[in-house]
């Protein structure tokens, strides 16, 4: 138990550990292990073809890219679609790569932070009105967000936020799925650390600080790279907001390239790679806090 | 033709009578309807014929907003970029979004006094916006400007007019038109393009038969609708009563255009089931000989280096029409109430307006005459189009009108050529629909 | 309210289905007696910066559009009249001209609710047990498996509209190699349109399952599927009488996070069909959208919204109610 106190490192061990006496691989013989390999080979071509198709057409010039029938090899292989993104006037894409992290970080930062301290005593005390502060907050899953844009819009119209990027990063941060989600985890984590640390005279906040959140860092993370993905994926709410040049975000502001009535696959690809080239890295650095941060073997054990 | 498309219109036509007249501003402030004391007052109190090419205030900067992001783009950056080097106190910020975004940006942003002071929007666009006080009337800047209706063309300066106040000061219009693919026409041993039913059928026979099976897709969204429209105007037909009240695109002449839109797919011309902008792509890999789509693609197919020609529309009904749009000046509040800021924008909207034959590059048909008759317009890809003006259609400024007809004609259009209902019933359907939703709008903008 | 009373009441379930079960539960709820500080500040304190954003920008929106939902309302223009509850009237009357959409709207959420979520709860789970072991490359697979989940909604419509079209895609001329029908009408006619929509978001989103489900399986101790094999269990079995409800609180969650995105769709359809063929395929987000933000009809939209959450709601009632009944 002394061990979970390092989460991380302690989280992981039962869950290896599982999984390497999980039925499946216990006793992999070699036929099973190649009929494996064939179906996730056939199902990663499908899931990766479309994306190698995305990166191949960025490669393209601007007439191949709309090519019928399409290629695989990019002939002439060319970086222009690259250069005009990146080279156009009064099109900041680096500026809005930088806005996008701002605000996604911010935002992430600012969801996961709310969240956890919101989720804590809604885990971890008794006290009047819990019920209706935490159906509140549950219901409110159920409110297609479409419906928050107008009103939203006119609250940080009077807060004079629009065109900042405190528009993006403030009024999506109050996640009622990160305050349910941190809630589950913190309920599955062991209390006898949080007395132990009340007994050597902590106050809630420095349990809360020095026991639970070091504790739930893989579920903190996921919600971390959850809420940046959203806020570095969403679309109609900026455009709303955001409205000069230089305060855009990538989405809306790649779109602006597209012209409406024809067809630039060449830069739509490319404008794609770039804005998820960063968030995909991301993922893969992170995965492995996201399925401790799901599952709750790691401090079950 | 004027008369056909404001049958109610006599005091606009009373106006225009009068021309650059010195009471025009006043007549204009009084039959603004709707407008406040206070725009009228505005509109008055602007004193007639101060207008002079330059700009001698102290330096502005204006907010410029436009959604040229295609081809097009390009050649409106440099215009900007040459007016600022010519008029050195006058800064122009360009804030250019894609169109479709831009409208749903517009409103919001103004509503915020976040907007532009000065931008360029679609000539439908204009009563909409006009409704919902996101641009003023700029009746005097075209005075100031001097210009009239006889600097443009009837059509295109009256659509402009939104209860009998201007909003709009047409910078160029542009039409669908017809592309063709040269070789295959020159493979099929067909001469010259279509310019009528018949005409085109027996092309598409020839090409048929040299082996392009399909030579003409039918597209089933933009520009099916702008295809009909322009087909209904063909066929005498108008798609809304000009004063906004009701829908009659599901007359005769809508059922004739759109049963011989469908008949091109159902007569084996084109196939069934064109996706979005399939036949855009298809006709740029020539995978096809014929398609209409505006004139401004033609940067676009240059860019394709394919062998293409473009002319009219051919005429498939009984007279000589075709649908046509129009990008406007416009100003908003936040120009109008500082003196320096609207007279730099009068500059800007005078001087980008007399250049417009640099506009031409972009695949434009110049609004103004005096550009427009230019021989680098005459001599340009779209000169055949140029010369057709008069046969150009816009839809009348009624507001709402472009999102009553995105929920109802386009969807009829569309049903109708997959086949999946009959032209005749799709019609009246969306027509029913849309007489509804423009008579709401009747009373939500209080025509 | 009553259904988020279930939803919270569902969450002890899933620690009680957990293996350790009833005796995990009993030792928990008596450590709450033990450190519970009662009353006073100290909760409100530490809910005080999410609740000041939660009223702020979630309650307070959400009572701003009950009350729009009250006008005919279009922010701007300057008179936004009192209509009472004409705006809902009009939703259940059949000659107005928003009710038609709507409901076509319902209908095509429903469909796509019903028809997705079965595919993203099962096909996730798929590939989770054929990854649910040590291999080699394993970490490839999964982020492989996850990618698309990166890209934005705007990215995929348009890469599979190109390679979905009927005449000139990918797809249709792969098909046809392999002497399929090579003329599918993927975007422009139901229901290809349907198995086009649903399996495009099964692509994009099922990697987000997948690792959900990746986790509730590694938490399946292994001495149960011992116990099933001592027992002369075949892997069906196995897969029946252990894996599925060693995973059920996992699923319940999956499921409902699923339905509340299944019913949110709009990108896709926006992007990939336009709706078509006519409006066959335009979702209730979709019809909102259109009817609030780009016709400005914002009271008429704000109650189309509440009436779909008001479905949701329900639509989750059932779901608790299904995950519980096999429990019991």
């Amino acid at each position: 138990m002394a061990g979970s106190t390092s989460t991380v490192g302690s989280g992981r061990t039962p869950a290896s550990a599982g999984r390497a006496s999980s039925p499946a691989s216990r006793r992999p013989g070699p036929g099973r292990a190649i009929l494996r390999y064939t179906a996730l080979a056939i199902l990663a071509l499908l899931f990766v073809s479309p994306l190698v198709f995305m990166l191949v057409t960025s490669f393209k010039s601007r007439v191949e890219a709309a090519g019928v029938p399409p290629t695989w090899i990019p002939h002439p292989f060319t970086t222009q679609a690259y250069s005009s993104i990146l080279g156009a006037s009064g099109t900041p894409v680096l500026r809005w790569f930088v806005n996008s992290m701002i605000a996604a970080a911010a935002n992430s930062g600012l969801v996961v932070a709310t969240a956890a301290m919101a989720a804590y005593p809604l885990a971890r005390m008794e006290f009047k009105g819990k019920k209706i502060v935490f159906s509140a907050i549950i219901a409110t899953l159920f409110v297609p967000p479409v419906i928050l844009v107008i009103p939203n819009y006119l609250i940080v119209g009077k807060l004079l936020w629009l065109d900042t990027l405190i528009a993006v990063i403030v009024p999506t941060a109050a996640s009622a799925f990160g305050v349910f989600f941190l809630r589950q985890f913190f309920l599955q984590l062991p209390r006898e650390l949080e007395e132990a640390a009340v007994l050597d005279g902590a106050n809630r906040w420095q349990t809360f600080l020095k026991v639970i959140l070091p504790l739930s860092k893989p579920a903190l993370v996921t919600l971390a790279l959850l809420a940046f993905l959203t806020n570095w994926n969403d679309f109609l709410w900026p455009v709303y907001v955001l409205f000069s040049p230089e305060a855009q975000t990538l989405p809306a502001g790649l779109s602006t390239l597209q012209s409406a009535n024809s067809v630039r696959y060449d830069l739509l690809m490319a404008g794609a790679v770039i804005a998820s080239v960063p968030v995909l890295a991301m993922y893969v650095f992170a995965q492995r806090f996201i399925i401790e941060g799901v599952s709750r073997s790691g401090v079950k054990g | 033709m004027s008369e056909h498309l404001y049958p109610s219109s006599l005091t606009r036509r009373g106006f225009f009578a009068l021309g650059g007249g010195a009471t025009a501003a006043a007549l204009l402030a009084a039959c603004g309807g709707g407008k406040s004391a206070t725009d009228a007052a505005q509109g008055a109190a602007t004193p007639s014929g101060t207008f002079s090419a330059g700009y001698d205030g102290p330096k502005v900067t204006l907010s410029y907003w436009n959604g040229f992001t295609g081809g097009d783009g390009p050649f409106m950056k440099q215009l900007v970029a040459q007016f600022q080097k010519e008029n050195p106190k006058i800064a122009v910020q360009s804030n250019t979004i894609e169109w479709a975004q831009y409208y749903q940006r517009l409103p919001a942003a103004v509503t915020a006094g976040k907007g532009p002071d000065v931008g360029a929007m679609h000539l439908d666009q204009l009563a909409t916006n006009a409704a919902r006080k996101v641009i003023v009337p700029i009746d005097d800047v075209a005075k100031a400007l001097g210009l009239s209706e006889t600097d443009f063309t009837p059509e295109v300066w009256q659509a402009g007019i939104y209860k009998g106040a201007r909003y709009g000061i047409p910078l160029d219009v542009h039409s669908l038109a017809m592309y063709y693919n040269t070789d295959q026409f020159a493979k099929a041993k067909v001469e010259g393009a279509p310019k009528d039913a018949a005409s085109l059928q027996d092309a598409m026979d020839k090409l048929k038969a040299a082996g392009i099976a399909t030579p003409f897709w039918m597209p089933t969204r933009w520009p099916a609708h702008l295809m009909f429209l322009s087909l209904l105007w063909q066929n005498e037909g108008e798609p809304y009563a000009a004063d906004g009240s009701k829908a009659t695109f599901d007359s005769d002449a809508g059922v004739k255009a759109l049963s011989w839109m469908r008949d091109t797919v159902t007569k084996g011309y084109s196939p069934a089931n064109v996706a979005i902008d399939s036949q855009y792509v298809a006709f740029k890999n020539q995978k096809l000989a014929v398609t209409w789509d505006g004139i401004w693609q033609i940067n676009d197919l240059n860019a394709a280096k394919i062998p293409y020609e473009l002319a009219p529309v051919p005429v498939i009904g009984t007279t000589n029409a075709v649908w046509a749009n129009s990008h406007n000046f416009y100003l908003t509040k936040q120009a109008s109430q500082d003196p320096n800021r609207l007279q730099a924008a009068k500059v800007f909207i005078d001087w980008i307006s007399k250049k417009s034959a640099e506009w031409a590059g972009a695949g434009m048909v110049p609004a103004r005459k005096s550009v427009r008759e230019t021989d680098a317009v005459k001599q340009s890809k779209q000169g055949p189009i140029a010369a057709e003006i008069a046969q150009l259609k816009f839809l009348p400024p009624v507001p709402g009108l472009g999102d009553v007809q995105a929920q109802t004609l386009e969807i009829a259009v569309a049903n109708a050529i997959l086949g999946k209902q009959e032209p005749a019933a799709a019609l009246k359907d969306a027509a029913s629909k849309a007489t509804k939703l423009m008579q709401a709008n009747q009373k939500k903008f209080g025509a | 309210m009553a259904s988020s009373q279930t939803t919270s009441g569902t969450v002890p379930g899933r620690r009680a289905t957990s293996s350790d079960g009833v005796a995990a539960a009993a030792p928990g709820s008596s450590a709450t007696r033990r450190t519970s500080w009662r009353g006073g500040a100290t909760p409100w304190l530490f809910m005080a910066p999410y609740l000041v954003l939660f009223v702020g920008f979630v309650v307070a929106p959400v009572v701003y559009g009950l009350w729009i939902s009250l006008h005919d309302y279009d922010y701007t223009l300057p008179g936004k009249p009192w209509v009472g509850l004409d705006n809902y009237a009009k939703l259940f009357s059949s000659d107005s001209t928003t009710a038609g959409p709507f409901w076509q709207g319902m209908r095509a959420t429903g469909i796509f609710t019903l028809f997705s979520v079965p595919l993203l709860l099962a096909v996730p789970l798929a590939v989770a047990l054929l990854m649910n072991s040590k291999f080699k490359a394993r970490n490839l697979f999964r982020a492989l498996y996850f990618a698309p989940y990166v890209l934005g909604v705007a990215v995929v419509a348009s890469l599979w509209r190109f390679l979905l079209d009927t005449n000139i895609g990918l797809v249709n001329q792969y098909l046809g190699a392999i002497g399929l029908p090579d003329s599918i009408p993927w975007l422009t006619s139901t229901p290809e349109a349907w198995v086009a929509l649903i399996g495009v978001t099964v692509w994009w989103t099922l990697g987000f399952n997948a690792v959900i489900y990746l986790a509730g399986l590694q938490d399946i101790p292994a001495e149960l599927y011992e116990a099933a094999k001592v027992d002369g269990a075949n892997a069906w079995q196995r897969f029946m009488n252990v894996t599925l409800p060693g995973m059920r609180p996992v699923l319940s969650f999956v499921t409902m996070v699923t339905i509340i995105a299944s019913a949110n769709m709009f990108g896709q359809a926006y992007l990939m069909t336009r709706g078509a063929p006519g409006t066959e395929t335009r979702t209730a987000i979709y019809t909102i959208t259109e009817t609030g933000l780009r016709n400005f009809q914002m009271g008429d939209a704000a109650a189309m919204s509440y009436i779909l959450t008001l479905f949701l709601m329900l639509l989750s009632v059932v779901v608790f109610w299904l995950f519980r009944e096999r429990s019991a």
